[in-house]
């Protein structure tokens, strides 16, 4: 299994699981904790050469995702410009890659036909169009869409020249009565992901009608558990993915501001202090973030979690120099990001671990927009 | 396949891979032709399912496969056992991918979408989840299919409960299995299910979690649950009444005017706009308090329709602390005259706690308003003065009595099983070996046993409590700060618990008429708590503490005269909560840290410039917008209130300039820094 076990979504955690068997006989035979790291700092120049790498040629291990091609992608490139290194990818050519996963209506009639007209998550859920134009089980995905706008913002390709029409009319035809987002017209299990997807979507694109706002924020409301933090749908474990897509979506929606926390407790549509409180807790004895309660530490939280915290303004209260140990220590001597420290690298903890430096501020990274989980761009796109 | 080791590809071994990669591309491009032609024959079905035993994540495989089995079932006839086939099939397949990969979403959602169907019999999930959840004991998809499936199944949350006992009984660091049980035991805690009352059901859960406590005190999972569980012992959800002013029963004298607000008898109130505040205090934040909620009947004239405030911030809707003015000076002459007021709380529906719980049951209290017709002697435009003539408060405390005393008849009614769990629990908590967390448990168990004990026995625990939050504060440096706090909020509590305690703390204010003034200096205190208990204050000295923002004082609506004077306070936005006290008059904020930095990273409970943005709007900050921006914190706070005395000496951010601004922003001032201002 690959390290994003999450299809099509560009939100993903939970990898394989620490109880799992197979990690025990790990312990002995390859996987040596104390396997030195490459450095105790953030090695820019391994990161660079990984991430190139990556652009250039996908190992077999990723086999299993090629549905997530625009996710993958959006890991490579986005990473890039973390790292202050778009230059090494042609901008025409991603531009033109991207745009041509875009699906588009016959007509604009068949736009109330309850299809979804985004991106395709790759070339093997995309059919090839006809001469009929017929697309009618188009398989265009919100997390795929949510990465192609991604891709086209950093890369500073103008937002305003896609057909966002009609993928915002569209989109509106994913949201289910309780608010929450489908991630494909033709079915699929709604959950926070979504609904977080359709939010950036929006933003990114500058136009909400794409979704019912209110009802949206109810659905995420129900989500909310009596620990503070959230889960991917109403009544289960809170979860530091589910908490992330929440709290960045209210944020987007403008639901919640900056002073979240400075408000008095009691006036808020949720409760900020127990959401501190749980997100606080999530930082281990390690320095480093888990998603839930009592697993291990794993890259990719320091993210979700640390962009949570930054979103509510708690981020002062985070031992951040612990957690720059722990991600060093996660830190490939190959470049990139493993899971769990001495692993291999893959991308998706890859970049999260670069969105984790930036958001502790490492010298020489783009400035990190937790709220879409991108590099902050300015004046870029729309 | 991270953490697994990579070897070196043999050249055989890469052909095979080139092999399988040709094979897999070919399937996969059939498959697209066969999908995008509306294909469902057999053999196409065949080769999605090839596709997803390779790769479960194809989710584009799956919903071909919903189309196809729309399209079969579409074509038969209402044949059950036909559909059954059908449908079978698909689950076979969902459960070999998902033994592939048992956290693939596609495979999970379909297995659902089939079941959801309804021709499937449901009998054999739980034990297919059985198997999966053996395997992977927190996996989320598992245990959110397995809701899923109780509640298709309509399978009791009494059978589940029994599913928690046995997977936290074979392993008690299990947070999903605990996770599930406290939300199946709320469930049927609030249904009142038979054998689940909380009185029976809660002691019942104590001692499953002290297993899990008591075996491996270094596992998180079970003292969360202890955390949980604590809650629902002490915790009611109904909104309750916990205090108002004036308090039942109590006789307060009102008086015309009076410049620095203070009086020598707690139960004397002057203001020179003739309005008193009647403030109401729950135990924590609701909505809807209103003329229709509230009815207030007493003879004062002019209070028909009062307006209800909430004390929080702008644009908000609830508070635990809400306030009326109420007119005592009408054109009608009214003086020398006692007054009864009758106030009565729920007689119609609306007041909700932002949980959506109702306020109890209709509460009502009486109160006597004597109103003067003098202008009490007190009244001066002196400097107040902090620093000395403090003698001990020697009035009866019959006095303070009817003013702190809150009405029992609210209290809640099955508070003995509640007593008895927190006991138990604290006897046992004393046995464990010192650690921290069992410290920090021990101090929360005693603190909730002190909230719902009498009155005579607090004292004892307070003292217990303060001790152990000292041993913590030096064994574990880190939390430093929250141990502070807890240790702050406790003593507060200490010190209301008793009017003994309490008038302990009281003083007459030498200088200022034999005036009240609550002295809680000089104990480290670095939160503010129990400020229901006291309500009645309008002096207040809190100077030589280590309080980092007044959160918490906005509910004392009587305050007229407040030292902070050597406090922690970095900026004016830690002050917000003061703009809430109409009657401040003095305040002295000397020898803090305020403007020491630029922003106020120790505190998050603070505002920022950006939100408020009004001030390009109103006349000051349009003619001077330089020190409005330069100063916009102060300027927020010091333009809402209607100060005549000042103490800003010993920050950084005081001198000339900052005079000026004040000079500019607060034009009643009279006394800046100790100096009387020429006016």
């Amino acid at each position: 299994m690959s390290e994003t076990d999450v299809h099509g979504e560009a939100v993903d955690w939970e990898s394989e699981d620490e109880d799992s068997d197979d990690s025990e006989e790990q312990e002995e035979g390859y996987t040596s904790p104390s396997q030195p790291p490459s450095s105790w700092n953030f090695d820019k120049d391994r990161h660079l050469v990984y991430l190139q790498m990556m652009y250039e040629l996908l190992p077999h291990h990723y086999q299993s995702q090629e549905i997530n091609r625009l996710t993958l992608a959006h890991f490579i490139i986005s990473g890039l410009h973390f790292l202050g290194a778009t230059d090494r990818v042609d901008k025409d050519v991603v531009a033109k890659w991207v745009l041509s996963f875009q699906a588009f209506p016959s007509n604009r009639a068949s736009l109330k036909e309850g299809e979804f007209y985004g991106f395709y998550g790759s070339r093997s859920s995309q059919f090839p169009i006809d001469e009929n134009g017929d697309l009618t089980h188009n398989n265009s995905h919100l997390a795929s869409t949510y990465c192609a706008l991604a891709i086209l913002k950093v890369i500073g390709h103008d937002l305003s020249t896609i057909d966002s029409e009609s993928l915002l009319l569209s989109m509106k035809n994913l949201q289910q009565d309780d608010g929450s987002f489908m991630p494909t017209h033709t079915g699929g299990e709604t959950d926070l992901r979504f609904v977080y997807c359709a939010a950036a979507i929006c933003d990114m694109l500058g136009d909400w009608s794409g979704m019912d706002k209110e009802k949206a924020k109810n659905y995420i409301l129900n989500c909310q558990s009596y620990d503070g933090g959230f889960g991917l749908i109403p009544g289960s474990e809170s979860h530091g993915g589910g908490t992330y897509c929440a709290i960045a979506s209210l944020r987007l929606m403008g639901f919640i501001g900056a002073d979240l926390l400075s408000n008095d407790s009691s006036s808020s549509i949720l409760d900020p202090s127990l959401l501190l409180n749980w997100s606080l807790q999530r930082q281990a004895s390690d320095g480093g973030f888990q998603g839930r309660t009592n697993k291990r530490s794993d890259t990719c939280y320091a993210f979700w979690i640390g962009a949570v915290l930054k979103l509510i303004g708690g981020d002062a209260f985070i031992d951040k120099i612990a957690l720059r140990q722990f991600l060093l220590s996660c830190q490939s001597k190959y470049g990139g990001f493993s899971k769990y420290p001495g692993a291999l690298p893959d991308l998706y903890h890859s970049y999260y671990g670069y969105t984790a430096f930036s958001f502790l501020e490492e010298p020489g990274l783009s400035p990190l927009c937790p709220e879409l989980g991108l590099p902050l761009l300015t004046a870029l796109g729309i | 396949m991270h953490g697994r080791p990579r070897k070196a590809y043999k050249p055989e071994e890469e052909a095979a891979s080139a092999a399988k990669a040709a094979k897999l591309r070919a399937l996969q491009s059939q498959f697209m032709s066969n999908h995008h032609n509306k294909i469902y024959t057999k053999e196409a079905v065949d080769l999605s399912t090839k596709l997803l035993e390779i790769n479960p994540e194809a989710y584009t495989a799956w919903n071909y496969r919903k189309l196809a089995v729309e399209d079969k079932l579409s074509r038969i006839e209402s044949d059950p056992d036909l559909i059954k086939t059908i449908l079978d099939e698909e689950l076979r397949v969902v459960e070999s991918a998902l033994s592939q990969n048992f956290k693939s979403y596609g495979a999970w959602h379909h297995r659902k979408w089939v079941l959801s169907k309804g021709h499937s019999s449901v009998g054999n999930e739980l034990q297919l989840l059985n198997k999966f959840q053996k395997l992977d004991t927190r996996n989320f998809h598992a245990w959110n299919y397995r809701r899923f499936v109780v509640e298709l199944t309509k399978r009791s949350e009494q059978d589940e409960l029994k599913y928690t006992d046995d997977m936290i009984g074979s392993d008690f660091s299990n947070y999903s299995a605990w996770h599930n049980r406290s939300v199946l035991l709320s469930s049927l805690l609030a249904r009142k299910a038979d054998g689940f009352l909380p009185n029976k059901k809660i002691p019942d859960e104590y001692k499953l979690v002290q297993n899990a406590i008591f075996t491996d005190e270094d596992d998180q999972s079970g003292w969360f649950y202890h955390l949980w569980l604590l809650d629902q012992t002490v915790n009611v959800e109904t909104p309750l009444l916990t205090s108002s002013w004036p308090s039942h029963g109590s006789r307060i004298s009102l008086y015309a005017g009076c410049s620095n607000g203070s009086f020598s008898k707690l139960t004397t109130f002057g203001s020179e706009s003739g309005y008193f505040p009647l403030v109401l205090n729950f135990d924590q934040a609701v909505g809807g308090v209103s003329s229709s909620t509230v009815t207030i009947d007493t003879e004062l004239k002019g209070n028909e329709d009062l307006v209800w405030e909430p004390v929080s911030k702008k644009n908000s809707h609830v508070s635990c602390v809400w306030v009326a003015r109420l007119k005592y000076i009408s054109s009608e002459p009214c003086f020398g005259k006692e007054y009864k007021v009758k106030v009565k709380i729920g007689n119609s529906p609306g007041i909700v706690s932002s949980r959506g719980c109702n306020f109890s049951a209709s509460y009502e209290f009486v109160f006597t308003a004597h109103v003067h017709d003098t202008v009490e002697e007190s009244s001066q435009e002196g400097i107040v003065s902090w620093t000395d003539g403090f003698d001990i408060w020697d009035a009866e405390s019959k006095d303070l009595n009817a003013l702190t005393t809150l009405d029992r008849s609210n209290a809640q009614m099955d508070s003995k099983w509640r007593q008895e769990a927190i006991a138990e629990e604290i006897d046992l908590f004393r046995e464990l070996p010192d650690s921290k967390i069992g410290k920090l448990t021990l101090a929360r168990l005693l603190m909730a046993k002190a909230m719902i004990s009498d009155d005579a026995v607090k004292g004892v625990h307070y003292n217990e409590i303060l001790e152990l939050y000292k041993d913590l504060m030096a064994l574990d440096s880190s939390h430093y700060q929250y141990y502070k706090d807890v240790h702050s909020v406790a003593l507060l509590r200490k010190v209301t618990s008793s009017t003994e305690d309490l008038s302990g703390h009281l003083f007459r204010c030498r200088n200022m008429n034999n005036s009240v003034c609550l002295r809680l200096n000089n104990l480290s205190l670095s939160r503010i708590a129990s400020v229901e208990k006291l309500l009645f204050v309008q002096m207040l000295d809190l100077s030589h503490n280590e309080l980092h923002s007044t959160e918490g004082l906005g509910g004392m609506q009587l305050l007229s005269c407040l030292n902070l004077s050597h406090n922690r306070i970095r900026s004016f936005s830690a002050l917000d909560s003061l703009r809430h006290l109409k009657q401040l008059r003095v305040l002295d904020v000397s020898h803090n840290h305020i403007g020491e930095h630029s922003v106020d990273t120790t505190r998050y409970l603070c505002s920022s410039p950006l939100f408020n943005s009004e001030w390009t709007q109103d006349e000051v900050g349009r003619q001077m917008p330089t020190l409005v921006t330069k100063y916009w914190d102060a300027y927020f706070v010091l333009r809402d209130l209607n100060l005549k005395q000042l103490d800003i000496t010993g920050n950084v951010i005081a001198g000339d300039v900052f005079s000026s601004f004040v000079l500019r922003v607060v034009p009643k001032l009279v006394w800046l820094d100790g100096k009387k201002l020429e006016i």
